[in-house]
Order: structure tokens, then C-alpha cells, then sequence
């Protein structure tokens, strides 16, 4: 399929180009920049939502009912779930959708899970991009649920609106949070499963520990995903912190601060591994196996020599005691 | 609460030091070990517990304590004084297929035979609670059971058939209440006074969560279902037992056998709870509480297994619960062989493989048994192979003498420590179990299904590197096999199921149909109500069994399972 | 990262795993997650009880390569050919269809007719049905690059 009929298919908001769209973005190559810089002008009109907090929360579940709401108030979702890959062997397992599917059936709402390809943070490294994909698309909200380890989740921070960091009652995940830096990154906070015993208390914890942050005040809010409850007001609350955003310029200039961070990062990136593939192939490793030399000055010599060092025949090549 | 567990922890020794052991090893064992060599493989059962050459007495202790003498607590020995010599166990075998005229004429033939056990299963609709014109249910109808679409098809399974004269255990669980309705109202009908009624349900939810996985609702609902039916049959129908606790599943789920024991526990003791929060008096519910294990091919695993299941059953009945009536802390139990060791690679050698794990049933002390068909591993069993599976059985009770004396490997120095180290797995799942919450917070977290398919994978690569030998299959592999598939799709019992349904459907009341689903409805809202009585009545007007699932569909919603790989 | 290699990676293979018919029975797919996800795949299992439509949006807007399908339950004939329907119907040319569970040898050849492959039954090793999802899955994105 060629770039016109793309970036025609995902501004028209058709699934099927939009999910195609989205695997060449992961591909992270020239093509993928072609179609970020076609689609660029469309973008921007997306308030993105991003999910986050420890394991076993229920956000999925949560993500479900929320993207249910949001729908049923004629409001078009896109939901984005990243999961973690296999250190050992790169694969992944994407899990998220289980909780949803029957919503995501029910109201035809596009649902895309991606593997966050080893990068910590909580995110993939396509993320950014994908999100314009679905903002192209014509999406109101877009929900990204990060990878979901908890405390190390913190790169939602640039890339979302508004942060929503999610916990239950109980087993100290309050605690967790506000031991753990989380209380640092959320707009809202919710305390989801609240028919348990000790959801009170989990919500006092949290109530107790927000503060003010760039003038805008977190809100607490409980859920109740199983009958739906709280979900108004979360929905409230949301809404507030997008105003409230609206008015102060929230993160946009953040984030596209972050965006640009970040394009460059991968420019220098491939620049380095592209130099240091050329580095490999120039060495004659075996013959300086033979002198006995340690690494180290091996591999400071061939940068030497590669990069016309004038000063290349003066490194030090051994210590004589 | 929490030490519980944590003290009984501390009376575990089983790693401790064995002098005599390591002297054996310094000065006998190795020297012969370098002279001949030996086979170099990890000796560990599917417990990953890693088992030494040989076990002696310093290995055990407080034997007599831990295992008091047959039918005394703890059990660990049997529940009766005389076990098999007072009567074998019951060799009990499945039926329910097809249609439910197939099923009554089978329960017939098994009553002209002097049966009085019945056993009947269900099928996947069924299971599920979806009815036979149901969409879904397509393809399915009657295949690896009965279909039960409304109280006639019970009308029919029963018919001929006193209900004061049999006991009925039912393999259902999700529809359970529904099921039980539809047996009292037969009974009713019959005329038989409910407290003549016998027979047993599964209705283990929580296996089902964490295994089998068929509901219908959110676990908290069913558990509300299983409380009503537990505190409306011991105050109604004193026979009948309402929950068979099942471990078998979670083991053919994947799980090691101490997973399985743990597990299967865990859920009985939040049962237990469960009747005790409702009020009820732990020495009223807990003796009609059975289990139902499963027989895998470690042998001794196997039977250590059951062994450390009796003492951990009563001993947490006696000091946690505080039961007073000894038959609150005996552990009752049905066995069936392992489906997941039979091969369909040279399928006779899954008579043998059967034959080594009905015997580790009867050496566990089993109360009845199903041993499995050697052609089960790709097809409905065929007559010749059941009656080989129950031939197996009475060979071992009448030929083999394993049966003539009680608990014959107690005292072995292995089996004894096996069973210690079983019993302090366990227990120490107990505890992490706890610290998350308990039993019902762990399955919801998707951890005990995430420990069984971590067991589940690893076994599966152990095969294939070959670190597990499965005979046939990766060693003394024969070539050119191939799986022989006899599974069949009969259409007719599909059709003559939903021509029922519709007829049914066609001249019932509507209006005391509507009448008795908006009473359930109501019912199922206060949370005070007890929804046994409603079920009956639901069934009684011949409400479909997915008309009343529904019910329960729409207030409670459905559930989806967390995700864990 | 291997030193050296390119940043823009191959995306790897995507594979949806399913039993589009009432079959709680998920031992088998949950090893074949793992397994596939060790090979290095990305693996999307679609929960219990999905309908044969829901198989066919998910795989869809996640824009897999290859749908994996089993069942033990012996309603294959029926499901199996529903998502290749559905597939079709949508004009889905570029996701293959693998079959696997309890399937009769007679049935086989018609699995393969309307295109669903490998259709493997218990005790093939795990090794067999992660190469033959690979092949199908490299066929697959070629076909999607075109």
C-alpha cells in the first residue's frame, strides 16, 4: 500500500489502515517517518489519557469501563497497551486485551497492544508515534496503559495530558506509591476495586499525600469497575484536569520538547551504531591478540586511528615496570 | 490468624542433617560411583522436590505423632479403622452422553447391575449454562456428556428411577444450584422427602477459576450461590452433598502434585469459611465437604500426596476451625487417573500407566476411584477400553492383595519423609496464600493459575530436551505413527435437543415463567435472600437453564480471566 | 543489541492464539504462548470463549501475521472454517490460519483446503509448530509488504 493510501485510510479513521499503519510505525524506518510527517498537520486534537500503577490494579478492567463511558457520551477512544518483552529472547505477551474484548466488540472501539521492546520507562520507543497515528484518526481520547511495573513507569509523564495512576486497597499499594515517587506523577488518582474491606483507608492514605503540583490540585477518586461505580467521577475528573490543561498550555510544549528529545537521541543513536559497525569491521582484532595487548587500549587505538586522531600514534600502548 | 500457618511451619524439619547418610555417601556410595559410573539425571518428581538415593530413619520425625493408627486422627493412615477389609472402595465410573433418553437407558442398565451410585455428566453447554438452540452451543450438544436444557431433559434422565433408592453425583459446578433445583423438584414430584435425597454436586468454583475454567459470573457471585446452597441443604437435604473439592483439574491443568494438594486444600479451607461466616457450625457442614484428587504417575509422589492431604485436613480442621466431630476432619476423597500422562502413541501402554496409578490410589487410601480408558488420549473411550480400565481396578482389589492391609507403606522411611515434605510445601503455599489476601485474591491476581502453567511449561520443555522421558513419545519412539482420531460429531442428539427446547418453550406457562426469573431477580439483589427456593421455583416452571443463568448474567455480569502468561 | 545492527528492527512475528468455541481447556495454548514468545514472537492470546467474529477484529486491529486456533472439544470443523469465513468475508488476504488440537485425521485435508494449516494434535513437539508458525507468518508479511 502506498503513503497516499495510508495516510488517506488513518485521516478517514478506517481500522484495517490504521492497525497496517501502526506495524510500519513499529518498523521504526524511513517509512515510518514518512507517514508521521504526512499525518503531522491532522494531529493534535487528541486528549491522551495514560494509565498507570503496579500489577494486579486492575487497569485493564478499568480501561474497559472508562472507554465504555467515554463511547457511550459519543466520544471516539483509541486505547494503546504496552506490555514488556522477554529480555532473553525479545518476544512478547501481549495479555491486555482479555479484560476488554467484550467492549471493545460491543463499540467497535480500535484497540492496539505493542511490546515496549526492552526499553524501560514503561513505553516503547514507537509509542510517541503510534499516539499520532490514532490522533490522525480522529480520536477524542486516547487511553495508553503503560507495562505496568509500577515505579518505573515515569515516561507517560511527557508523553500523556493527564496521568492516572491507579491502585487497590490493601496489600500496601498505597504505600507503595507514595513510598515509591508515583504520588509525583499523577493528575488523578483512583483507588479501584472499592467493594474490599479496606478501600477506605487506602483512600485516606492517598488523600493525605497529594499536593499541588503546577497549580493544579490531583483528585482521589474510587472505583468500583465490577458495577461501574465511581466512574462519573472519574470521568469529572478528567475533564477538569483537560480544562485545567487548556488554560495553563499543559504539557504540549512538554511534550514536544520530549518528541524532539527524542527523534534526535534516535538520529545519534543510529549515527553511533552506524560508526561503531564500521569501528568492527576495520580492526585487525586477531593481530593485536598476538601482541598480547589489553582491550582497552586495543579498542582506544582502532577509534584513534579511524578518526584521523593526530595524536593517534601517541596512545600509550603499555605500562613498562 | 497469619502464624497459623507460620507456627506449623516451624515444626518442619525436613531438610535437616542425616549423618549416617553422608557417611554412607563419603565411604560407600561414591567410591562405587567412580568404579562403575552411574546415570547421570536429575532425580526429582514432578514436586521439583529433589529426591536423595535412599532414605533411613534419621529422616523421619515424630512418626508416631504425625501418623497415629487407622481410622484415628490425623488420619494420615485412612479414615477407617478397617478400610478396604470393610468394603472396597467404589469403582466408580462415568456415564452421561448423548441424549437424555441415552443417559436413562445406561442409568437403568447400571441399576439392573446393582449400581446405586450414579454418576452422570454434562456437556459444555451445560457447563456454561447456555441452552441447546444457543448459538454457541453449536457442535457441542451432548458430546462429552448430557445436555440439560430444561427440568424435562432431567424429567427424562430420571425416569423409572426412585430418588429415595439412589445417590447422584453430578460433575457440574457453575450451574450447580440450578441442577440441584432441578433434582429436588423430582423429587418432589416423586414425592421423595428431601431429607431422602442423596447425591453430591461439584460446585468447586474456585478450581473452576483457577482450572477448568467454566463460569458464568464474577467469583464473588458464585461463592454467594455455593453459600446459599450450602446453608440451604444442611438445613433441608442432609445428604446431599454440595461441594466435591476438586483438585483433579488444577493437576491436569499442569500443576506439580504438591500444587494440586495445596491448592485443592486452600479452596476447601475457604469453603469451610465461607459456612462458617454464614452462620452455620463447622461440625454441621464440614463432614459432607469431599475432594476429588488426581493419580499421576510418580508413584510415591502420589502417595504421599493423599497421605499428607488427610493429616493437613484434619489437623487444620481440628486446631484452625476448632471441629469437634471427627468426621468434620476426615478427608473423604474420590481419584481418577491421569488423563494428561496417557499417550497417543502406542496407546496399551496407558493400561500400564493407569494400572501403576490406580494402585497409588489404593495405597493413598482412596474412598472410590475412575481409572481412565486407554484410548481416551484421542477419543471418546470405546466400550473394550472401559471395561479394561474397570478390569484393572478389580484386579488390583481382588488378585493383586494390596487392598488386604491398611496404609502397607507407612513407616517406609521414604514415603514417610515424602509426605512430611509434601505437607510443608503445602503449607507454605498456605502462607504466601495468605499474605496475598487469601485464596480468592490470589486466583483473582491470576497467581495460582500463573504458578500451574509455570509448572505446565517447564515440564513441557523438560520433555523436549528430554530431561522427562514420556515412553513413545520421546524415547523408544516407534516411526510412522500416527494419532489415530475417532472423535465423532453426532448431529442427532443436537437436533433432538433444541426440537425439545422449542416444544418446551411452545406450551409452558409464559407468565409463570416471567413470574418466577423476576422473583430470582429480586432475590439475587439482596444480598440476604437465599436463592435456593427461587431456583427450584425457576425450574419448576420450566424456565430454561440459561433463562436463569441469564439472570445472574445481567446483575452480576460476566467475568474474564486475569491475564498470566 | 547486537553490536553494530541497524536500530530499525524487523518487527517480529505476530501471532493471535485462540479457542473460538466453548473449550476451557488452555494448558496446551498457554505453552504454546510461552514457547512462541520464547522463539521470539510477539504472542497475543485472546482469552477464553472469544466468538469467532471477536477472533477476527482482534487479529485485525493488532494486524497479526498469523492466527493460531485449537480446540479439543472436536468443534473445529465448525469454528475453524467461521474465522476463515469471517476473514474472507472482510477481504483478509495477509494473516494465515494454523490450526491445532484434537482433530481427525479425515478432517484434515478439508482444514487445509480452505486454507488452515498444520493443524497438529497432542505430543507434536513444540519446535515443529513454532517453525511451521514461522514459515506461515514470514509468508504472511510478505504478502502485507507487497
Amino acid at each position: 500500500m502506498d503513503t497516499l493510501s495510508i495516510v488517506r485510510g488513518i485521516t478517514a479513521g478506517d481500522q484495517r489502515i490504521v492497525a497496517r499503519a501502526i506495524s510500519i510505525i513499529e518498523e521504526d524506518n524511513d517509512r515510518s517517518y514518512e507517514i508521521i510527517r504526512s499525518i503531522y498537520g491532522m494531529t493534535g486534537h487528541a486528549h491522551i489519557i495514560g494509565i498507570t500503577g503496579p500489577p494486579g490494579v486492575g487497569k485493564s478492567t478499568m480501561i474497559g469501563v472508562l472507554s465504555r463511558k467515554l463511547t457511550e457520551m459519543g466520544k471516539k477512544v483509541s486505547i494503546l497497551a504496552v506490555d514488556a518483552s522477554s529480555p532473553f529472547s525479545g518476544g512478547t505477551i501481549l495479555g491486555n486485551r482479555i479484560r476488554m474484548q467484550d467492549t471493545l466488540s460491543r463499540y467497535g472501539i480500535y484497540m492496539r497492544s505493542v511490546s515496549n521492546r526492552g526499553m524501560t520507562g514503561g513505553l516503547s520507543r514507537s509509542t510517541w508515534n503510534i499516539v499520532k497515528v490514532l490522533d490522525a484518526a480522529g480520536s477524542d481520547f486516547i487511553i495508553i496503559e503503560t507495562v505496568g511495573a509500577g515505579q518505573s513507569d515515569i515516561d507517560i509523564v511527557y508523553l500523556a495530558d493527564t496521568v492516572i495512576v491507579t491502585l487497590a486497597p490493601g496489600l500496601g499499594d498505597s504505600i507503595q506509591a507514595i513510598k515509591s515517587g508515583m504520588m509525583e506523577i499523577g493528575d488523578i488518582f483512583v483507588i479501584n476495586k472499592m467493594d474490599r474491606e479496606d478501600s477506605f483507608f487506602a483512600l485516606k492514605d492517598i488523600m493525605d499525600n497529594v499536593y499541588e503540583r503546577n497549580g493544579w490540585m490531583p483528585r482521589v477518586v474510587g472505583t468500583n469497575s465490577l458495577k461501574g461505580e465511581g466512574y462519573d467521577d472519574l470521568i469529572r475528573a478528567i475533564d477538569d484536569h483537560r480544562t485545567f490543561s487548556v488554560a495553563h498550555g499543559g504539557k504540549r510544549r512538554i511534550r514536544y520538547r520530549e518528541e524532539v528529545r527524542l527523534a534526535l537521541s534516535r538520529i545519534v543513536e543510529r549515527h553511533v551504531w552506524k560508526e561503531f559497525g564500521k569501528l568492527l569491521e576495520s580492526g585487525e582484532m586477531d593481530s593485536y591478540y598476538d601482541e598480547h595487548l589489553d582491550p582497552n587500549t586495543v579498542a582506544t587505538e582502532i577509534f584513534a586511528q579511524n578518526n584521523g586522531l593526530s595524536q593517534g600514534n601517541s596512545v600509550e600502548r603499555r605500562v613498562e615496570f | 490468624m497469619d502464624s497459623f500457618w507460620k507456627k506449623k511451619l516451624e515444626g518442619f524439619n525436613t531438610e535437616r542433617k542425616n549423618e549416617e547418610y553422608e557417611r554412607w555417601v563419603a565411604s560407600t556410595l561414591a567410591p562405587w560411583n567412580r568404579q562403575t559410573g552411574y546415570r547421570e539425571r536429575k532425580y526429582q518428581n514432578s514436586s521439583e522436590i529433589t529426591i536423595k538415593e535412599v532414605y533411613t530413619k534419621e529422616d523421619v520425625q515424630d512418626l508416631e505423632k504425625k501418623l497415629g493408627m487407622p481410622g484415628e486422627y490425623p488420619f494420615t493412615r485412612g479414615i477407617y479403622p478397617n478400610m478396604y477389609r470393610g468394603k472396597l472402595w467404589t469403582m466408580r465410573m462415568f456415564s452421561g452422553f448423548g441424549t437424555p433418553e441415552d443417559t436413562n437407558r445406561r442409568l437403568h442398565y447400571l441399576i439392573e447391575n446393582g449400581e446405586t451410585g450414579l454418576s452422570i455428566a454434562f456437556d459444555m453447554p451445560t457447563l456454561y449454562g447456555y441452552d441447546a438452540d444457543n448459538p454457541r452451543s453449536e457442535g457441542e450438544i451432548g458430546k462429552c456428556g448430557v445436555n440439560v436444557s430444561t427440568l424435562r431433559d432431567m424429567e427424562t434422565i430420571f425416569k423409572g428411577i426412585d430418588l429415595s433408592k439412589v445417590s447422584t453425583s453430578m460433575t457440574i459446578n457453575a450451574p450447580a444450584a440450578i441442577l440441584t433445583a432441578m433434582y429436588l423438584a423430582i423429587a418432589k414430584k416423586q414425592g421423595v422427602p428431601f431429607d431422602k435425597v442423596s447425591g453430591t454436586v461439584q460446585a468447586d468454583i474456585l478450581k473452576e477459576y483457577i482450572a477448568q475454567k467454566e463460569w458464568m459470573y464474577p467469583p464473588e457471585a458464585h461463592i454467594r450461590i455455593i453459600r446459599d446452597m450450602m446453608v440451604y441443604c444442611t438445613k433441608n437435604v442432609p445428604k446431599w452433598n454440595y461441594i466435591s473439592i476438586s483438585g483433579y483439574h488444577i493437576r491436569e491443568a499442569g500443576s506439580s502434585a504438591v500444587q494440586e494438594l495445596a491448592f485443592t486444600l486452600a479452596d476447601g479451607f475457604y469453603y469451610v469459611d465461607l459456612g462458617i461466616k454464614a452462620g452455620l457450625n463447622v461440625d454441621d457442614f464440614a463432614p459432607r465437604l469431599s475432594f476429588f484428587f488426581n493419580s499421576s504417575i510418580n508413584f510415591f509422589e502420589e502417595i504421599a500426596k493423599m497421605r499428607a492431604a488427610r493429616r493437613i485436613w484434619a489437623t487444620v480442621m481440628k486446631e484452625k476451625y476448632g471441629a469437634k466431630n471427627p468426621r468434620s476432619m476426615m478427608l473423604r476423597f474420590h481419584t481418577q487417573t491421569s488423563g494428561y500422562t496417557l499417550t497417543w502413541q502406542q496407546p496399551l501402554n496407558n493400561i500400564i500407566r493407569t494400572t501403576i496409578e490406580a494402585m497409588a490410589a489404593v495405597l493413598g487410601g482412596t474412598q472410590s476411584l475412575h481409572t481412565n480408558s486407554y484410548d481416551e488420549a484421542w477419543a471418546l473411550p470405546s466400550d473394550g477400553a472401559v471395561k479394561v480400565a474397570l478390569r484393572t481396578q478389580q484386579i488390583i482389589a481382588e488378585e493383586s492383595g494390596i487392598p488386604d492391609v491398611i496404609d502397607p507403606l507407612g513407616g517406609s522411611y521414604y514415603v514417610e519423609w515424602l509426605t512430611d515434605k509434601m505437607e510443608e510445601e503445602a503449607y507454605r503455599y498456605f502462607d504466601r496464600i495468605e499474605s496475598m489476601g487469601g485464596i480468592l485474591e490470589a486466583i483473582k491476581k491470576g497467581y495460582i493459575q500463573k504458578e500451574i502453567a509455570d509448572t505446565s511449561y517447564k515440564r513441557q520443555k523438560r520433555l523436549e530436551s528430554g530431561d522427562e522421558i514420556m515412553v513413545g513419545v520421546n524415547k523408544y519412539v516407534e516411526e510412522g505413527e500416527e494419532p489415530i482420531n475417532y472423535l465423532k460429531i453426532d448431529k442427532k442428539a443436537e437436533e433432538a435437543q433444541i426440537a425439545r427446547l422449542r416444544e418446551i418453550k411452545r406450551t409452558r406457562d409464559e407468565a409463570k415463567v416471567k413470574k418466577a426469573l423476576e422473583d430470582l431477580r429480586r432475590a439475587m439483589l439482596d444480598d440476604n435472600e437465599n436463592l435456593m427456593p427461587y431456583y427450584i421455583r425457576a425450574v419448576e416452571s420450566y424456565a430454561t437453564v440459561q433463562e436463569i443463568s441469564d439472570v445472574g448474567r445481567e446483575i452480576f455480569g460476566s467475568w474474564k480471566e486475569p491475564v498470566i502468561v | 543489541m547486537e553490536a553494530g545492527k541497524n536500530l530499525s528492527s524487523s518487527r517480529p512475528i505476530k501471532v493471535l492464539l485462540a479457542k473460538p468455541a466453548i473449550d476451557g481447556h488452555d494448558r496446551g495454548i498457554f505453552v504454546l504462548a510461552r514457547a512462541l514468545r520464547d522463539a521470539g514472537m510477539d504472542v497475543i492470546y485472546a482469552g477464553l470463549l472469544p466468538t469467532p467474529e471477536q477472533v477476527v477484529d482482534i487479529a485485525i486491529s493488532e494486524d497479526v501475521d498469523v492466527i493460531g486456533l485449537s480446540l479439543l472439544n472436536g468443534a473445529h470443523m465448525t469454528a475453524f472454517k467461521k474465522v476463515v469465513d469471517l476473514l474472507k468475508e472482510r477481504g483478509v488476504e495477509d494473516i494465515a490460519v494454523v490450526g491445532g488440537g484434537i482433530i481427525p485425521d479425515d478432517d484434515k485435508p478439508k482444514l487445509e483446503a480452505i486454507g488452515v494449516t498444520g493443524n497438529y494434535g497432542p505430543g507434536t513437539p513444540l519446535s515443529t509448530i513454532i517453525e511451521h508458525i514461522r514459515k506461515r507468518g514470514e509468508e504472511a508479511r510478505k504478502k502485507k509488504e507487497m
